[in-house]
């Protein structure tokens, strides 16, 4: 199920639980179990929407995808909750889903129907997305629903079993296998018959549909819209999936990898954070693991081919 | 490749028109001295991409090192150090970073946009943690005068800016056209796998390119600190964007091998003159945010696409 592309993000991990039990053994305890995946979960879900596009290859990246959770946060809250007062699950969840994924359809047809290079175009829609959120939701607004806070806890562990079976179920489909052979070499793939801009741009949907989930557990995790949430996502975001080792080239890497990059940016924070270091060190502490682990993966591809 | 540019060109004397006609005084010589300035300080930022982009790479540690430049450049200065060295210390640090961009991209085959990202995080950690996150300082008096919008030089009412940096697009125009560096750059860019049998080292071409885009993004914030006076370590997040656009809407292909530096001259004039023009229309700075990335769309829609797969098989 793991590649050895993530074998530094699954080492790093170890060390980070180690490190974790050794300065502070009470924050392992299965107590607190529930409380750490709820804060965990937004930045899980964040790191797998930005991965399929990535999958695809031919320099598909996603850079919107901060912005894009942003919006529908701000939608969700500020303006179903808010402004027409609907609160229910049967409405929200598909609401947050679905417009995820229509953005996400935006970004796939830029990159793939109008062919303009994937960073040019998702930094585009990142500036529109996170202009539109500060123009319909100029300031924070609480009140996300109960049912949604709760989910902050220990049940965020529903919506991250949806995403691993959907997953899962994907990878059994036809579409799974031509997004790994697109992302592996495109010209071979095309020429076998695979619909390579078809794969591509539904490679984009998912990664907007994955990033709507992301928006609800962020919206359960801080109970309120926030509008200038959303743009700093992008960059741990992206960390967290190469750290993981997805890889921009494509077809390396999955649902798993993802997340595995995702828990080891999420536990750096709380090892870091434990030091009561300053978040300028956090932020040197993110650079340089992401310039290692990238640079000890190709490495260790060069290696092993050799 | 000409009519890539001169469409850029026509877009920026196009979008100058359309600002012309739709808000007073857009044309005065003093709005159009701002454009210039802001033009050309986009313009220093970008080249530098531009060579990256070239070679078949991306350089997002640009907007990291001109926030770099900016901070390091004002607190050096206000210790009293002479501005000369602050210079020379400033330019040594970015090209140490910048050669090690090149080294692991190019040596270890680390997809760039990646790596600068990492980089380019952590020099901006370690701006922020020496400075304490309160950086301080100034640039001295003719650097600020370098950059002035109200300044002149010789008989021409813009500040030496303008034409420096029309000089130095010259200049790296006629080292791409003329120079082996050049020549390997094109060739690296568009084949990367026949270069090394062109004998030419990938590894030294990609350190030496990167080398260069570090120079120009500090030397792009040491000009910032001079245009806005203080220093700010997030001074150049702006440029992220505006630099690859500038690249991409002067018609160079992210693919490498292919545009060049007259190009991304266009590219920043038609930004400038796009984000002139929101502006100028009195919307408020979210709306100019959103409306700028669909114009830039657009734009690149209308002549930046890149060929189908099935024209490379």
């Amino acid at each position: 199920m793991i590649g050895r592309e993530s074998r530094p993000a699954l080492v790093l991990l170890v060390l980070l639980i180690a490190v974790m039990a050794a300065l502070d053994p009470a924050r392992l305890a299965p107590r607190g179990w529930g409380t750490q995946l709820g804060l965990a979960a937004p930045l899980l879900c964040t790191a797998a929407a930005v991965m399929p596009a990535m999958l695809g290859g031919g320099g598909g990246i996603d850079v919107s995808i901060g912005p894009l959770i942003g919006f529908v946060n701000a939608v969700l809250v500020g303006v179903l909750v808010a402004k027409l007062g609907i609160a229910a699950p049967a409405v929200l969840v598909p609401a947050a889903l679905l417009l995820g994924a229509a953005l996400g359809a935006v970004n796939g047809l830029l990159a793939t129907v109008v062919r303009v290079q994937p960073i040019i175009a998702t930094l585009g829609t990142y500036l529109v997305l996170s202009g539109l959120t500060l123009t319909i939701l100029p300031a924070p607004v609480g009140g996300a629903p109960d049912w949604l806070r709760a989910l902050a806890g220990g049940r965020a562990l529903l919506p991250l079993a949806a995403l691993v079976l959907g997953w899962a179920a994907l990878r059994r489909t036809p579409f799974h296998g031509h997004l790994m052979a697109t992302g592996s070499d495109a010209r071979a793939a095309y020429s076998a018959g695979v619909p390579v801009a078809a794969v591509r741009f539904l490679s984009y949907v998912l990664g907007g549909a994955i990033a709507g989930l992301a928006a609800l557990m962020m919206t359960a995790l801080i109970g309120s819209a926030d509008p200038n949430i959303g743009p700093t996502l992008t960059l741990v975001a992206i960390s967290a999936a190469a750290l993981g080792g997805v890889g921009l080239a494509g077809g390396q890497g999955g649902l798993l990898a993802a997340l595995l990059g995702g828990a080891d940016i999420f536990l750096l924070q709380s090892v870091l954070t434990g030091f009561n270091v300053s978040p300028f060190v956090l932020q040197i502490a993110y650079g340089l693991i992401l310039v290692a682990s990238v640079s000890l993966n190709a490495a260790l591809r060069r290696s092993g081919r050799a | 490749m000409t009519r890539r540019i001169l469409a850029a060109f026509a877009m920026a004397a196009g979008l100058h028109l359309l600002g012309t006609l739709l808000i007073d005084g857009y044309s005065a010589p003093f709005a159009v001295r701002a454009l210039l300035v802001l033009a050309s300080l986009l313009a220093v930022a970008s080249f530098g991409q531009t060579l990256v982009v070239l070679l078949g790479g991306i350089d997002l540690s640009v907007p990291f090192l001109i926030g770099f430049g900016n901070v390091v450049a004002a607190q050096l200065y206000g210790q009293g150090m002479p501005f000369a060295l602050v210079c020379a210390i400033v330019a040594v640090l970015a090209a140490g970073l910048g050669a090690l961009n090149g080294l692991l991209s190019a040596g270890l085959a680390v997809h760039p946009l990646i790596l600068t990202l990492g980089s380019g995080t952590a020099v901006e950690g370690a701006v922020l943690l020496w400075t304490k996150g309160f950086p301080a300082g100034s640039a001295p008096q003719f650097v600020a005068d370098f950059v002035s919008i109200g300044g002149s030089v010789g008989g021409l009412p813009v500040p030496l800016l303008v034409p420096a940096t029309a000089v130095l697009a010259l200049l790296l125009m006629l080292l791409l056209a003329r120079s082996p560096f050049g020549q390997r750059l094109y060739a690296l860019g568009a084949n990367p796998a026949a270069a090394p049998y062109a004998l030419i080292r990938p590894v030294a071409m990609a350190m030496a390119t990167y080398t260069i885009s570090a120079l120009f993004a500090a030397g792009a914030g040491v000009l910032l600190l001079g245009f806005t006076g203080s220093a700010y370590a997030d001074v150049g997040q702006p440029y992220l964007f505006q630099s690859i656009a500038a690249v991409v809407i002067g018609g160079t292909a992210l693919t490498g091998g292919e545009g060049g530096i007259a190009g991304t001259v266009a590219g920043a004039l038609v930004l400038t003159e796009a984000n002139t023009l929101l502006i100028g229309l009195g919307l408020p700075p979210a709306s100019v945010e959103a409306a700028l990335g669909a114009v830039i769309l657009l734009l690149v829609s209308l002549y930046g696409r890149t060929p189908p797969l099935r024209a490379s098989i």
